[in-house]
Order: structure tokens, then C-alpha cells, then sequence
């Protein structure tokens, strides 16, 4: 993997960047740098997500890129590597989705160690970036940093989950003092996950409430209707209607909801689960987004 | 001068017949135990010897030898101080000819009370097996030896009582009382106190009817213990011969009293994760049954079973699959029955909260890693289902009465099921589905074409293992079984695939797994 550098004052740098304060200067990178001119659009949460969050981050992540915008976001656990991996799932006229990675620590160095097959695949047909010069270890301070150019590099900041306290706040705070716009996606306020994006609503963040909206605010157009109802038996149907209105259930909230008997819904779970309709997570069942 | 008088030695659960040899010679005076005795043996001598004074006999003042033959076989336990003193009082008394018949067990108090002992009923059945027909027992242990039906039993409070049924030529009747048949009873904690959970309490079901291990895996307080106590009570009846066995393995653990001579229930252990291998498994030098044997014919619970030690649990797979553990000494080999369903339950972290809304899993990646490293392989070899559990929410708690399923309900389904598996497996030498070898998969496992297809496909893209593959088909069996069915269909595999759910449980999106 070859490392190159650009100056602030050459031609191909990123443009929207040029505008922030303290632009990184050089700019490290690895890979396409020209996916950098396309819409990018940072996708951002925490690290620890539930799999609601990870769900919608992928979800995000495959719908932008399979518009032709970049997903920006920043390769740590959780919400940023389902994000990065939904894009990369994706097909862009005829090729892989589009994603940038921005790192906080040296080009050369992968954080966190588990994210080197990401990290490789992101090289090979996308973008990484960091200020760092290669070989800078990651330190606390430097990951609050690199948020601003998340944020600087996109048109829009989308944080899926965070809960009281993310960096992926830093990340909404700095793109609303670069003039960005600030999506956050609404999550169940029963739980302590959403509790950060939630209150980035409150002070005026826009709710993401359907994720196709983002793209027709970007003018990216919108994604036909889904049509998982194809070759499902008449229970099946029933279970993901129920599925659908609830968003995320227990197998035992979905038995008591549907009235039919453990056994049999166990079952049906897992058809359900093999025909890739639905999801499991850490036990409980999710509509799979395509 | 000498006597001889008949007791047994414990090994393990089986007795073998001792003959006390008192001999008195003349000289300084001693008391001498030889025999390989051990300490609880040889400081008999003092116990004996205030016994004896105490109950108004005179102690002999001169050289006496106690030999416990045969003497090669090491010997344990107090039950070997009424026979000694018998054997001293009865020297010289010229009555030692009526002894010929029968043998003594008890332990003596100072003031020439007989007390309690450990095993009575293994050692009675020891002794008929060599002939012996008469037994004089303490009588707090005789609704225990009872059940052995044709014994004669003589209870006995004291020395005084005993000497006298020697003196009075041995004619005295034996003990007429009531013997009581092994009538099992049922557990009082029922299902029907859980409330909701009916997709843990169908994993419940289909683990018990097919005796596959079952795993419970969710956060602190969601009922996974009070589910694992209700598990003995759906379990089928236990027969006279299954009541006895386990008797007999209590008896020998030394833990029947007077007040609970019996083991009625189905027996649940629940052993503390810090729990040592012989306490597990049994040991000590003279072999006492462990948790898995004192489990047999009812449920092992392990609590905190990412807490235990790992070769501990590495060390249940050869018993479970035998069906007994072999304690192997020096001088032999001693086995116990353990036919036993596990149950574990464990908390899906460290912290106990991955997976929970209510809270976040505090745990850090390198934690919930090594967590996860404990649940891998071998271990969840043993264990063919997982249920999750998840906590009922407190309003739910409170608007639900009817707590679904009872142990009722639950135990007609599971005694179903086993009453089919034992048809199937007539002369085969197996009881349950979960016991079937991959080669007898073929035989007993027919699927439909569709379902066969399925699994096929869910393999593949579950990346199952061979293992797994076949585990998940002898729970489907079970399923199918519950439902009366021959074959094995679609739906009979996606259930069983839903209790596999620990395998892909950890493999969260954006964790790089």
C-alpha cells in the first residue's frame, strides 16, 4: 500500500476541507483520493452500539454509497465499521461502494488491531486518510481531533447512536461550527445507547426518521420499495408484519405478540433468518435492512 | 482367647465383608488395631473403651489384638466400633458361636450409645450379597436398611441392648416394623411461577425429554436459576430401582439422617464454580461420589459456568458419556453411577449486561474476548442447547397471573418424548435421543427431503461444524419426538437451529468477528 501526501496549496485536494479551521496540511492518504470529491457524507456513532445501531449505521452506509456518495467515517468499533463495511457492500456502477476512512494515528498504523481486514479491504478499493506522518502511535487526545476532519471532508454528519457522552458528538459539534448539516437518527428512549443522539435533536439536529430522506435532501434520489413479501408462507408474513410495526422484539415478546406456540415460532425464526428477511442480535430479532 | 465377629467395609458404593478378630493374651495393657484402620479406626480404642466401662462392663486389663481382616484392604469409617466392642465383650463369654450370622454396624458414643453412621444402606446390601442375614444397625439407621426387604435388621439405642440380644442366644425377633416402598415424590416449586419465558421453558422441555445439556445464558436477575430448580420436576417419575440407586449413593456420601432416610426427589446439585475435581467428580482415598454422582438421575446445575475451571468441566465428558466415573487407587478401582442432566447457566459477559437496553455492557473488548475464549469449543461440546433469558418486565411481573406452561404440562410432553426414545432404542443400550453415535444418526434421525435440504443450507451459511451438525439433528429428533412425529421436517431442524444460538451470538456487526 503506497502512501502519498497532498499539500493544501496542490489541486487535488480535498475541497471542502480547504474550508475548516486548521486544515491538515499535508493530508496522508491511502488509496482513491479522488472518492473525496464525490458527496461524502459522514456516517458516525460510538463505539459500543446496540444492534439497532449497527443495523441502521450498515443500513446508511449501503444506501449512500449505492447512490455514489463516499461514506465518511473513522474505522472504530461498533458504528463506524458497520457504516464503512454497509458501503462497502454496496455496487456503484459496476464497482465497490465508496468509503474514507479518516484515522487518528499514523497512516501506516491500524486502530484498533481488529479492524485490519476492514482496514485493508477500505484500502483496496477506498479511501484513508490521517494527518498523522506514518508511524505516530494513537493517543486520547488525537481521535477528538480527527473528528473535524470527518466532518470536514462531508456535506452532512449523520450520527446513528451515541449514547451520554461520544466522540461522535465532537464529531455533530464540529460540523455544525463548519456550517455542515447534522443528521441524528432517533433511537428508543428507553435505552441508555440513544441517550447522545437523542439530545443532538433536542439542540437541533435533524431527526433522521427515514433513512431515504437523507438522500433526497442530498439529491441523491430515492431507493425503490423494498419487496421482501415475495415466497413468505402466510405465518411468516404475520410474524414480520408484527416485526415490522415493533422494529425490535424478544422471541418471547414475538410469541406473546402473534400468540402462537415457542415451538413453532422458533422455528419460523430461523427460516425467516435464512431467508435473510430478518436478523439476530446479541438475542434479539430485527428486520434486516437491505 | 479369641473372637470373631462379622461388619463390612465401605469402597466406594459396594462392601466388602470384614471379620473382626479379637484375641487377649496376657501381658501388659494394650490395645493393638492392626488391619490397615484408619485414624476414625484406631481412635476407636478410647471410644470403646469408655463405651464399654460406662455401660457397666469391665475392660480388660491385658494384651489385646484387634485384627481387621482381610487385613490388605484399607479400611474407613466409625461404623467399625460396635463390632470391635462386641468382639472384646463377647471374649470369653463363650456365645461368640451365635455370631456366626450376624454382622454389626454402629458407631459408639462415650456413654455406650449407639449412633448414626454413614452408608448403612450400601453396607446391608453388601453383607446380603456375601450371605449374610442378620444385621444389628443403630436405630436411626433403620428406615434406610429397610428397603433392603429380606434383611433381618436388629436396631439397637446402646451397647447394653446389643449385648443383650447376644445373651438372650440370639433368638430375639428381628425388627417387624413397616417397610416402606420407595413412593417418589413430586417437587413443590412449579413452572407456573415463571412467568412469561415460554420460549425458555420450551428449550426446557425439549433438553429434558431428550436429556441433552442445556445452557441458560442471559443477565443477573432474569430467572435463569429459578428455572434451572424447576427442571427435576418435569423430568419422568423416578422408578423404585432409580429411588434406590440414589439412595444408596446419599447413604454412602454420608448424607441420609434420621429425619431423611430417603432420596425421593429427583435429586438437584448445584456446586459452587470453585468447587475441586474430587468434590466433583468424587475421590479421597477411600472414594466418596462427587456432585455428578449425588446429581445422578436428576439435574447438575453449574451456576457461573464461565466461572469454573475448565479442565474441571473438560473432566465431566468422559463420565457424562459413560454414564458412571471410575476412581481408580492403588490397591483398586471404585466407580459411581452418574447419569445426570447438566444445566448451566451464565451471565452473557463479564459485567453481565451485553445484550441488555436497560443497561450497557461495561465490559471492555479484551474482556468480553476472554469471556467469550471460555465458551468456545470443548466446552460447548457437552452442551447441545442455549436458551437465552431474558428479564420479564416488571409490569408484565405484576398484570400476568397465569404463568403459561406449569410442571405439569411441561413433565405430560417430556414423559411423551421418553416414553418413545425407550421404544426406539429398545436393546440398544440407549435411554436418550442426546446419547445416539453419529453412526446411529443414519438409522434413528430419518428427515425429510425438504428438511435435509434445509439443514444442508443453514450449515453453510451458519458455518456450522460437523459436530454442531449432528447435535442439531439429535435435537431435532427430540423436537420431533414431542411432537409424535417418525420424520424429522423442516420445521423440527429450524427449531433445534434456534438453540445453537450461543455460536452466533457474540457475532455482533462491527466487532471484526
Amino acid at each position: 500500500m503506497e502512501i502519498n501526501k497532498v499539500y493544501i496549496n496542490e489541486e487535488t485536494y480535498p475541497r471542502l476541507l480547504k474550508e475548516i479551521q486548521k486544515p491538515p496540511d499535508p493530508l496522508y492518504y491511502i488509496g482513491n483520493l479522488r472518492l473525496a470529491e464525490r458527496t461524502c457524507v459522514a456516517v458516525v456513532g460510538s463505539r459500543r452500539a446496540s444492534g439497532y445501531g449497527c443495523g441502521n449505521a450498515e443500513a446508511l452506509g449501503k444506501k449512500l454509497a449505492a447512490r455514489g456518495a463516499s461514506v465518511v467515517s473513522g474505522m472504530a468499533k461498533g458504528i463506524d465499521s458497520c457504516a464503512h463495511r454497509g458501503a462497502l457492500s454496496a455496487k456503484w456502477q459496476g464497482s465497490k461502494g465508496s468509503t474514507i476512512a479518516v484515522l487518528g494515528c499514523g497512516i501506516d498504523v491500524c486502530y484498533p488491531p481488529s479492524n485490519q481486514k476492514l482496514r485493508n479491504e477500505i484500502a483496496g478499493s477506498g479511501l484513508i486518510v490521517s494527518e498523522y506522518p506514518p508511524g505516530t502511535q494513537p493517543a486520547r487526545y488525537m481521535f477528538p481531533r480527527r473528528n473535524r476532519i470527518i466532518s470536514g471532508l462531508s456535506v452532512a454528519t449523520v450520527v446513528v447512536q451515541a449514547p451520554g457522552s461520544s466522540g461522535a458528538l465532537i464529531t455533530a459539534e464540529m460540523a455544525a461550527e463548519q456550517g455542515r448539516a447534522v443528521y441524528a437518527v432517533p433511537g428508543n428512549i428507553d435505552s441508555a445507547y440513544n441517550l447522545g443522539s437523542n439530545k443532538l435533536i433536542c439542540d437541533g439536529a435533524v431527526p433522521l426518521v427515514i433513512l431515504e430522506d437523507l438522500l433526497t435532501d442530498l439529491g441523491l434520489g430515492t431507493e425503490a420499495a423494498k419487496e421482501f413479501e415475495k415466497n413468505l408462507g402466510e405465518e411468516e408474513l404475520r410474524l414480520v408484519e408484527i416485526l415490522a410495526k415493533e422494529g425490535e422484539m424478544t422471541q418471547e415478546q414475538l410469541c406473546a405478540a402473534s400468540g402462537r406456540p415457542a415451538s413453532l415460532v422458533s422455528g419460523m425464526v430461523t427460516i425467516l433468518e435464512m431467508k435473510g428477511v430478518i436478523c439476530m442480535y446479541l438475542g434479539k430479532i430485527f428486520i434486516a435492512k437491505s | 482367647m479369641m473372637t470373631k465377629i462379622f461388619t463390612a467395609s465401605l469402597c466406594g458404593m459396594k462392601a466388602e465383608l470384614v471379620t473382626v478378630e479379637t484375641d487377649l493374651q496376657s501381658g501388659l495393657p494394650a490395645v493393638n488395631m492392626v488391619g490397615l484402620a484408619d485414624t476414625t479406626i484406631k481412635e476407636a480404642k478410647e471410644r470403646i473403651r469408655a463405651a464399654i466401662i460406662n455401660s457397666g462392663y469391665g475392660f480388660p486389663k491385658q494384651r489385646l489384638t484387634v485384627n481387621l481382616s482381610p487385613a490388605g484392604t484399607p479400611k474407613e469409617g466409625s461404623h467399625f466400633d460396635l463390632p470391635i466392642a462386641m468382639g472384646i465383650l463377647l471374649l470369653g463369654s463363650g456365645r461368640q458361636a451365635l455370631c456366626q450370622q450376624v454382622a454389626y454396624i454402629g458407631e459408639l458414643s462415650l456413654d455406650g450409645r449407639v449412633r448414626h453412621i454413614r452408608g448403612a444402606l450400601p453396607l446391608a446390601m453388601g453383607l446380603w450379597e456375601q450371605g449374610v442375614r442378620k444385621l444389628v444397625l443403630p436405630r436411626t439407621n433403620l428406615q434406610e436398611a429397610a428397603l433392603l426387604r429380606d434383611m433381618e435388621l436388629y436396631p439397637v439405642d446402646d451397647l447394653r441392648e446389643c449385648l443383650d440380644f447376644i445373651m438372650e442366644g440370639g433368638n430375639a425377633a428381628p425388627w417387624k416394623g413397616e417397610r416402606v416402598s420407595l413412593k417418589t415424590k413430586q417437587q413443590k416449586e412449579d413452572f407456573h411461577d415463571v412467568i412469561g419465558q415460554e420460549v425458555v421453558k420450551r428449550a426446557v422441555v425439549t433438553a429434558a425429554a431428550g436429556n441433552h445439556g442445556l445452557l441458560l445464558m442471559g443477565s443477573p436477575g432474569s430467572g435463569k436459576t429459578m428455572i434451572a430448580r424447576r427442571i427435576p420436576g418435569i423430568l419422568p417419575d423416578m422408578s423404585c430401582e432409580e429411588a434406590l440407586e440414589i439412595t444408596r449413593i446419599y447413604s454412602a456420601a454420608g448424607l441420609l439422617s434420621e429425619e431423611k432416610p430417603f432420596v425421593l426427589e429427583r435429586p438437584f446439585r448445584s456446586p459452587h464454580h470453585s468447587i475441586s475435581r474430587a468434590a466433583m467428580i468424587g475421590g479421597g482415598r477411600n472414594p466418596r461420589p462427587g456432585e455428578i454422582s449425588l446429581a445422578h438421575n436428576g439435574v447438575l446445575f453449574l451456576d457461573e459456568f464461565g466461572e469454573f475451571d475448565l479442565s474441571l468441566i473438560e473432566m465431566l465428558r468422559q463420565p457424562m458419556e459413560a454414564g458412571e466415573v471410575t476412581i481408580s487407587r492403588s490397591w483398586g478401582a471404585v466407580s459411581f453411577p452418574c447419569r445426570t442432566m447438566i444445566v448451566a447457566a451464565a451471565n452473557p459477559c463479564k459485567c453481565g449486561y451485553l445484550g441488555d437496553e436497560r443497561h450497557i455492557c461495561t465490559c471492555a473488548e479484551k474482556q468480553l474476548n476472554a469471556y467469550l475464549s471460555r465458551f468456545s469449543g470443548p466446552i460447548l461440546d457437552r452442551i447441545d442447547l442455549h436458551a437465552q433469558v431474558f428479564p420479564v418486565p416488571y409490569g408484565d411481573l405484576e398484570t400476568e397471573k397465569s404463568g403459561g406452561l406449569s410442571t405439569e404440562d411441561m413433565s405430560v410432553q417430556v414423559k411423551r418424548a421418553a416414553n418413545i426414545q425407550k421404544e426406539r432404542y429398545r436393546n440398544t443400550g440407549i435411554r436418550y435421543n442426546s446419547r445416539l453415535a453419529p453412526q446411529q444418526v443414519q438409522t434413528f434421525c430419518p428427515m425429510t427431503k425438504e428438511a435435509a435440504g434445509f439443514l444442508k443450507e443453514a450449515c453453510e451459511k451458519m458455518a456450522l461444524s460437523m459436530r454442531t451438525y449432528y447435535k442439531i439433528i439429535k435435537v431435532s429428533r427430540t423436537i420431533a419426538d414431542l411432537h409424535e412425529m417418525d420424520t424429522i421436517d423442516t420445521y423440527h431442524i429450524a427449531e433445534a437451529l434456534r438453540y445453537r444460538t450461543l455460536d452466533r451470538f457474540y457475532r455482533r456487526p462491527g466487532h471484526g468477528n
